[in-house]
């Protein structure tokens, strides 16, 4: 949309010739993906790496904010009706106007299957301004060490091709651990990158392969010069677990790790009683989140990633004692606005819905 | 008045578990299809309305000024009806999407949504046809039950009800202040505050019809104003018609707040079928209706999609007749001539006798019996 044009449809005459509808809900009878402010986008390119992945390149709308290095997104897709929507770590380096993202088949996960197995050129896409703050600064040290598994690769390439594209990488280390070489995503981008940047080293561990995986021996073996080496750190929780340590004690530079789906320490289960305040019904906090045990009692609060990151199901809460379920966390509130799938009663809660 | 006679308390759990069953079936298999359906609502709303408008600014040839009220009157039945009034019920909201959520949507209505759940969802599905509870009955300006008290004022309840059926929307949108609560259990600081809602409401909508879109039509302004004060005209009586052939024809039922205490589920959905009335008609005209020509199905499963009613009313149908209940319905001619009749009866004084189901009922009881 030209600016001018945006301007115009944004003003409050044009506003007031659709209320109490949108502008979007008029915009939507010419192309879904156009907005005033909603950041939305269509799938310009299907790639399938690996043949449980799917590599989409989202062409956005001009409510696309950009964003930094190694941050993540919610990609929001309808499927049988509902919008259902997941986080992906955005592959592509800031510069780049289209947004890359890698998806990998996820067990149960319906919007990750479902675009590994369906995604195809001029799909719509809901996205979400970009979050995260793997790289916090936009600066380079001298020497890095990049470790990633699985596809926990996605936000780490995303930090190297911004590095390259900047033209700032001076002594890089990647060391990725795949399951097998035909798993493996990004394999040729960074065999070529390897070959042709002397100041970057790829080393790639295949862990059905006799690779084994991250343990201390192996770690000095191929990263010797650890101490030096500013980190950046990402794969699946298990993984995460095992490296942070061993990184730690080799090296007092910083260390940044990003996790994808909030690990739960424990499993999602509350004390005491929850008090829906607007609709008058009482529930045991017992079943899981807040966000569940809404469901539960029959109540459809918003909701979107359902894993603490998009905000949709934020809900003012009353009064009452909660449970952070990604940091165990337990703390007393009173009117305030939290996210209801990542936080359990830990004893009477009352929930404004 | 009232419930049935001839049904125990058993029969009515069962009657009550078989309609859970209907529920659950639908409800777990609502998707794709459901979605497609509201999607192309949507879009036959808005480009009536598009278009309608559009006329409407050629307004100065007769029939491009009619097809334009035509559209528009299209757009904002729509609107209300099928979009506004079920999107505010939670039909939707399995949906999760922000656009059809019944927590923010708003409607093309001077009665603001908040306001709307409040009146509508709560009070009226929840105490339906409950004599003093239910505040649809009459809305608090007409008779419409022996129940209520007769005083002089409804001598003029005809006059009252064409009134109201011209203005529907504004009745609707003063509805909820309750005014015969004010001053007594009810602040005047609670109803300023539903006032300025409501003023903001009539403000937009007086605006976008009577004053934006004149300008815009510059010489054509009073082609466009007068097209829209005829689709909006259109569509109080359209939706008066609708929604008074919902729980006031001939055959409702009405109840008092003792016979209705702790009402069991089964109890529950006896009452809203009882209390409601049902229009035959083609799928236009349910569409148009909002699916409030199955009115029956909407009150006894409120948050279920409406064209889904359609689906499930002969199987509601069956139920009802096994159980020797009543399922009221007919042709809008018929229902509303009932609406009519029951108007014109309640601004007299004299109480009949004898026409409630409670009689009727006892007449088919034997029908269910030999089910049994």
């Amino acid at each position: 949309m030209k600016p001018v044009v945006k301007k115009l449809l944004g003003s409050p005459l044009v506003g007031a010739l659709t209320s109490p509808l949108s502008v979007d809900d008029y915009l939507a009878l010419i192309d879904r993906r156009l907005s005033l402010r909603e950041p939305r986008g269509r799938v310009s390119a299907v790639a399938r790496q690996t043949p449980d992945s799917v590599t989409l390149t989202i062409e956005p709308n001009d409510n696309w904010t950009g964003h930094r290095p190694g941050q993540h997104l919610l990609l929001g897709v309808d499927l049988d009706g509902v919008r259902h929507s997941r986080c992906f770590s955005i592959v592509s380096a800031p510069g780049d106007p289209l947004i890359e993202v890698t998806v990998k088949r996820n067990g149960d996960g319906r919007v990750s299957n479902f675009l590994v197995d369906h995604a195809e050129r001029g799909q719509l896409i809901y996205l979400s301004p970009a979050e995260g703050d793997f790289c916090p600064g936009p600066s380079v040290p001298e020497s890095a060490l990049l470790i990633s598994a699985g596809s926990g690769i996605t936000p780490v390439m995303g930090v190297l091709r911004d590095w390259l594209a900047r033209d700032l990488v001076q002594d890089v280390v990647f060391v990725h651990y795949a399951r097998s070489a035909t798993d493996m995503i990004y394999a040729a981008e960074l065999a070529a990158l390897d070959a042709r940047h002397p100041g970057l080293r790829v080393e790639t561990v295949y862990t059905a392969e006799g690779g084994g995986r991250i343990d201390a021996a192996a770690l000095d073996a191929r990263v010797p010069d650890l101490a030096e080496r500013e980190t950046w750190l990402c794969g699946p929780a298990g993984f995460m677990d095992a490296a942070e340590p061993l990184v730690r004690a080799r090296s007092n530079r910083p260390l940044h790790r990003e996790q994808f789906a909030a690990t739960r320490r424990e499993a999602a289960h509350g004390e005491g009683a929850v008090q829906f305040v607007k609709s008058d019904i009482a529930a045991s906090g017992e079943n899981g989140s807040l966000l569940e045990v809404a469901e539960g009692a029959g109540l459809k609060p918003a909701y979107g990633c359902r894993m603490g990151i998009c905000h949709a199901c934020k809900c003012r809460v009353s009064e009452g004692t909660v449970r952070d379920l990604r940091t165990n966390r337990v703390r007393d509130v009173r009117d305030t606005d939290l996210q209801l799938c990542i936080h359990a009663a830990a004893g009477d809660v009352a929930v404004e819905l | 008045m009232g419930k049935p006679t001839h049904l125990s308390e058993a029969d009515i759990a069962e009657f009550g578990r078989e309609l859970d069953a209907v529920r659950d079936e639908v409800m777990n298999d609502v998707g794709e299809r459901d979605a497609r359906y509201i999607h192309n609502i949507l879009a036959t709303q808005r480009y009536s309305e598009v278009v309608g408008r559009a006329m409407l600014m050629a307004g100065f040839l007769p029939p491009a000024w009619l097809s334009g009220v035509g559209l528009l009157s299209l757009s904002k039945i729509l609107e209300n009806m099928e979009i506004g009034h079920n999107v505010m019920h939670g039909q939707w909201d399995w949906m999760n999407d922000p656009a059809l959520d019944s927590g923010t949507y708003e409607w093309d209505n001077t009665c603001p949504s908040d306001q709307w759940k409040h009146s509508h969802n709560y009070v009226h599905h929840t105490f339906t046809n409950i004599v003093d509870l239910d505040r649809d009955l009459g809305y608090s300006v007409l008779r419409m039950s022996e129940d209520q008290a007769w005083e002089p004022r409804f001598l003029v309840q005809p006059g009252i009800a064409l009134t109201l059926a011209a203005f529907f929307q504004w009745g609707v949108a003063l509805h909820d202040l309750e005014w015969e609560r004010i001053g007594k259990d009810k602040s005047w600081s609670e109803v300023g505050t539903q006032a300025r809602g409501i003023w903001g409401k009539v403000r937009n909508q007086l605006f976008k019809d009577y004053v934006a879109f004149p300008l815009l039509a510059g010489p054509m302004a009073p082609f466009v104003i007068s097209g829209n004060f005829a689709a909006n005209f259109n569509r109080n009586i359209w939706s008066f018609m609708i929604i008074f052939c919902g729980h006031f024809t001939d055959e409702v039922e009405m109840f008092d707040v003792e016979e209705t205490r702790d009402e069991a589920r089964g109890q529950w959905y006896l009452r809203q079928l009882l209390g409601s009335s049902n229009l035959d008609g083609s799928v236009p005209f349910h569409i148009l209706s909002g699916h409030l020509s199955y009115q029956i199905e909407h009150h006894l499963f409120p948050d279920m999609p409406s064209h889904r009613y359609r689906e499930i009313a002969p199987r509601v149908q069956a139920i009802c007749e096994r159980y020797g209940l009543n399922y009221n319905t007919g042709p809008l001619s018929k229902q509303f001539g009932g609406v009519v009749k029951r108007i014109l009866r309640m601004s007299l004084p004299h109480r009949r006798k004898g026409n409630t189901l409670a009689d009727e009922s006892s007449v088919d009881a034997p029908v269910y019996a030999e089910a049994a």
